[in-house]
């Protein structure tokens, strides 16, 4: 109960933070243009890693989203196996995570938590780890040139050589008008930055392709979530209903015996199914949506105001990054539930408890 | 009206500008669930977990509006 004051004393770190809010601040209004920030170039699909690749770099930023946290999963359980009794840091933080989950789950769905956990805790996981990954340096900066063909675009400035790779910068002091018939010159120019002709420039007016992009900028990452959210909705009903799981969809017996009601049930049923295919869609653009949003806002307040914002837009997007992977987790939870207990309590007059 | 590339390309940002009137919804409908959460929580802080849930499930539903908005406002911009 005693609480002492704190002598109160000069720290390292303050004027470490201080340092880098001057170099950040030469680098934003400095006479240096190279290092100012250039408003972004915004694509909405994700871009190949390199010209003519199948991979995209938002498939990249999943993969090594997947790495780590398989690494951080196995330092976790071989943490579990060696018997410690004082968990370290890496383990309380996952702990801390399954505990959380695990009342969630078995809060919603009480005796099949068990089965249905895995899957969910699964989604969380990987949401979590890519959305707080791309916050990291280097993605969506780091990439090989091309041409551009929109407005801002910007002359390359060579930096030096990595093993007989050029690297390359572009300059915002020096915009460059982009030509109107640079249809032809893109393929050639933008594989030149990655073979290393030094002879000529990658690209006239040039833009920067990423190679990491976040995961969740990406359609194709949040509807492949939200169907696998949406099917194992499905198979857990058929696991705990039977068939008759789809008779909530196909409501015959009231459209037999029902009257006119029955008929409104029929509807009703149908309307199910459609809310079905519906819950794929919000499931995927609420997440695509958020995230892209995200990134687009700290590019361009980035770009706009580099000093002072930033850093507590990035806390706001780490805090919406488990936000929106705890949103997906536990409307997957919640449906998965409804889908476990009997719909019409009127027909039947059965309880499932 | 003299260039009708510019003239579409204009509209098409107009486009997406109205398209995010659908937020003021959204903000509405987040607001009051945040409102009406802080109030229970206030009122029984015992219940806060299970209400933390439910609020931040609805504000989940609000704001799926406006994500809505968003994403046509998107795709009005760089796909249409």
């Amino acid at each position: 109960m005693s609480e002492q004051t704190k002598k109160w004393r000069y720290g390292v770190k303050r004027w470490i933070v201080l340092a880098l809010f001057i170099v950040g601040g030469y680098a934003a209004f400095g006479r240096n243009t190279m290092l100012r920030p250039i408003s972004p170039v915004v694509v909405l699909p994700a871009e190949p890693i390199s010209p003519n690749s199948p991979i995209t770099n938002t498939m990249l930023a999943t993969l090594i989203a997947d790495v780590v946290l398989l690494l951080f999963a196995f330092g976790a359980y071989r943490f579990h196996k060696q018997g410690n009794l004082v968990p370290n840091g890496l383990y309380n933080f996952f702990e801390t995570i399954i505990e959380f989950l695990w009342n969630t789950v078995e809060g919603a769905t009480g005796k099949w938590a068990k089965r249905i956990f895995p899957v969910v805790a699964t989604i969380f996981l990987l949401i979590f780890f890519a959305n707080v990954i791309k916050l990291f340096p280097g993605f969506e900066s780091i990439g090989w040139m091309k041409e551009a063909h929109k407005a801002p675009a910007y002359a390359p400035v060579k930096l030096f050589d990595l093993g007989g790779l050029p690297v390359y910068t572009i300059d915002k002091g020096r915009p460059v008008e982009v030509e109107a018939h640079g249809e032809e010159a893109t393929a050639a120019a933008g594989a030149e930055s990655e073979h290393g002709e030094a002879k000529t420039e990658p690209c006239h007016a040039c833009e920067v392709v990423p190679f990491l992009r976040g995961s969740a900028t990406d359609l194709n990452f949040t509807i492949a979530l939200a169907i696998i959210a949406v099917v194992m909705t499905q198979v857990y009903g058929v696991w705990a209903l039977g068939p008759s799981y789809f008779s909530k969809f196909f409501q015959f017996g009231a459209l037999v015996n029902g009257g006119i009601f029955g008929l409104i049930n029929f509807g009703v049923g149908f309307l199910e199914l459609i809310l079905e295919f519906a819950k794929i869609l919000s499931f995927s653009f609420r997440l695509f949506g958020n995230i892209f949003a995200g990134t687009l806002l700290l590019s361009i307040v980035g770009a706009l105001l580099p000093i002072v914002i930033p850093p507590g837009l990035y806390l706001f997007e780490i805090f919406f990054g488990i936000i929106q992977a705890y949103v997906f987790f536990l409307l997957a939870t919640m449906f998965i539930s409804m889908a476990l207990v009997s719909h019409h309590g009127d027909g039947h007059g059965e309880e499932h408890h | 009206m003299n260039d009708p590339v510019a003239f579409v390309a204009g509209l098409k940002l107009l486009g997406a500008g109205l398209a995010m009137l659908g937020a003021i919804g959204a903000g509405v409908g987040v607001g009051i669930a945040a409102s009406g959460g802080v109030q229970a929580m206030g009122r029984n802080p015992d219940a806060a977990n299970i209400i933390q849930t439910n609020m931040i499930l609805g504000m989940a539903f609000a704001e799926a509006v406006a994500i809505y908005a968003l994403a046509v406002a998107l795709i009005i911009i760089f796909a249409a």
